[in-house]
């Protein structure tokens, strides 16, 4: 086995809190390494924020000996953070304690309604607990006030997609094109919930939309062109009256052509 | 007279500074000054004693208005019956006040000595103020009172007479050359100039350095800060500006667009071919938003009886 070298270590625990990257078990076993064997003084303040990452981390892989080392260690740091006190709760989320860690998470809010972290575990454990209901209107309150987090649209629209919501899905998408108009997957995502919404404007919507994202990201071979395709030559078996007739031929046969040259 | 000016450069030139001037007054101020800076500090990271966070409610209310802003730069992404939902939505929203964090205040002016958290602000800003004013003035009334009316240093180059008044502040000779510097001027100099040596000292975000409180305090003179911003006013704007935002949908002539792109059509026809969405487009924004979602209507009525 190659000999620990803890400031690579240290370096890979940095890039990875800062991409955000779930990876508990490199986690793990670098956090073990780092705190059991005494590498923990050559982090300086950088320390508090490893213990966070490594304690997340352990949690997710059911290592609670090194978890509740992280823990002790923060809490004698910081004693009355909000920030540990998530990471108790989400401690009691792991235990399978949800009413528990929602009390805690609900006594946060009390004094703090603006936190962030909080909120989103919060809706957590409404999903948890299988309450989607709640784990909804949690979510469109907090996007009420937070419109520009795209994380959760997408979450809420996932959860919309559960229940076969497509008109409510489909409006958190366009928050999303929104915030991001460049970005081509959610243009796709738009354009698959309105093809999936089936109703002959949504789909008159969704073409448009396909090709919107062939423009933005000009793949021929993506589901965006296969959709088109398809449903182009379903309508030429319909033989739909359209104004656009014309203009769907030729997207056709330039769809057709570009398939065979593949 | 270049004889006169000859003669006087010598004679400063030929000045001598007591070396217990830079024992005794040049470097202590400086040590003086950097002390005083890092103390100060310590008093502003006490007295401010943590950030006071936000409530949902005051972030709500100002997030909206930029909810409004992204929707009229960025409306033409989405279809025009959704841009249409939500400029209703919205400007009704604004309209009846449902964002902001007290509707019930929507009609009378704020008066920042009752509304508590204005009152908050305004004493943050007083001990700001004071944590800055107090040091300066004692430092400038010991300068004073001890030192002044004598330079020294003399700057390794030469400058032209407008600096007098700068770096000779306190010694009112009219002929002595400009690179002497009197005690006074040099506390100035250390004033200014201690900012990078504060930044390496104490970190990218201190707030030991005099000239940014200085920066802060003559903005505030402009716009008297402590006085909160009237949100109901500025939701009505916001929603003025939104009905004034024209729709013109991005995918309105996508596929013409696409197929230039990859060379299946030639510019000249989908110029003719779009002419009709053209002249939508000139209209008024709802006009054209209600024409489109009435052709799709009525494309939808054809397509029902085609299927029957």
């Amino acid at each position: 086995m190659s000999p620990f070298y803890y400031k690579t270590a240290i370096e890979t625990l940095q890039e990875l809190r800062k991409s955000g990257e779930r990876n508990p078990e490199l986690v793990v076993t670098l956090g073990e390494k780092l705190i059991y064997e005494g590498y923990t003084g050559k982090l300086g303040d950088e320390v508090w924020s490893v213990y966070e990452q490594v304690f997340i981390a352990a949690l997710d892989y059911r290592n609670d000996a090194l978890a509740k080392t992280c823990l002790e260690r923060l809490e004698k740091r910081f004693p009355k953070s909000p920030r540990v006190k998530i990471l108790n709760g989400m401690k009691l989320e792991a235990e399978d304690k949800l009413d528990e860690a929602l009390e805690l998470y609900d006594e946060i809010l009390k004094n703090d309604d603006s936190n962030i972290a909080t909120i989103k575990r919060r809706i957590a454990v409404f999903k948890a607990k299988g309450q989607d209901q709640r784990a909804i209107e949690a979510l469109t309150q907090y996007l009420d006030a937070f419109y520009n987090d795209a994380e959760t649209w997408l979450e809420l629209s996932s959860l919309y997609l559960n229940y076969h919501l497509y008109q409510q899905a489909g409006f958190c998408l366009e928050e999303l094109i929104l915030l991001q108009p460049q970005n081509h997957l959610y243009h796709l995502k738009y354009a698959e919930i309105l093809y999936t919404n089936d109703n002959i404007n949504n789909i008159n919507l969704a073409l448009k939309e396909f090709c919107r994202v062939l423009e933005l990201f000009s793949d021929l071979n993506s589901l965006a062109s296969e959709r088109l395709s398809k449903v182009y030559s379903l309508d030429s078996k319909n033989k739909v009256g359209n104004s656009n007739n014309e203009l769907r031929q030729i997207i056709r046969d330039w769809l057709n052509e570009s398939d065979k040259s593949y | 007279m270049s004889h006169q000016v000859l003669s006087t450069l010598a004679e400063s030139q030929s000045l001598y500074l007591d070396p217990a001037i830079r024992d005794w007054v040049l470097i202590p101020i400086m040590i003086v000054m950097v002390l005083v800076g890092v103390f100060r500090d310590q008093i502003t990271v006490l007295l401010s004693g943590g950030t006071k966070k936000a409530t949902l409610k005051a972030i709500r209310e100002s997030k909206v208005l930029m909810r409004g802003a992204a929707l009229r730069s960025y409306g033409n992404h989405i279809p025009p019956l959704s841009f249409l939902n939500r400029k209703n939505y919205l400007t009704n929203a604004y309209k009846k006040g449902d964002y902001l964090k007290n509707p019930a205040s929507m009609n009378q002016t704020v008066n920042p000595m009752t509304d508590p958290q204005g009152m908050e602000m305004m004493m943050e800003g007083m001990k700001k103020n004071i944590a800055m004013i107090i040091p300066q003035t004692i430092i400038m009334g010991w300068i004073n009172f001890f030192f002044s009316g004598f330079v020294l240093i003399k700057l390794p180059f030469p400058l032209t007479l407008r600096f007098k008044s700068m770096l000779q502040r306190g010694v009112e000779t009219p002929d002595m050359d400009v690179t002497w510097v009197s005690s006074l001027s040099w506390y100035f100099l250390n004033l200014f100039g201690l900012r990078s040596i504060f930044t390496l000292l104490l970190g990218e975000d201190n707030a030991a350095d005099g000239m940014r409180e200085m920066t802060a305090m003559s903005q505030m003179t402009a716009s008297p800060t402590g006085q909160p911003q009237d949100f109901h006013k500025l939701h009505l704007a916001e929603s003025e500006n939104l009905e004034l935002t024209p729709h013109s949908w991005e995918l309105n002539d996508i596929e013409h667009r696409l197929l230039t792109r990859y060379g299946k059509r030639e510019q000249q026809k989908i110029i003719d071919s779009t002419e009709n969405v053209i002249e939508s487009n000139e209209k008024n924004a709802i006009e054209a938003a209600s024409a489109s979602s009435y052709s799709e209507h009525k494309g939808k009525s054809r397509r029902k009886s085609g299927k029957h």
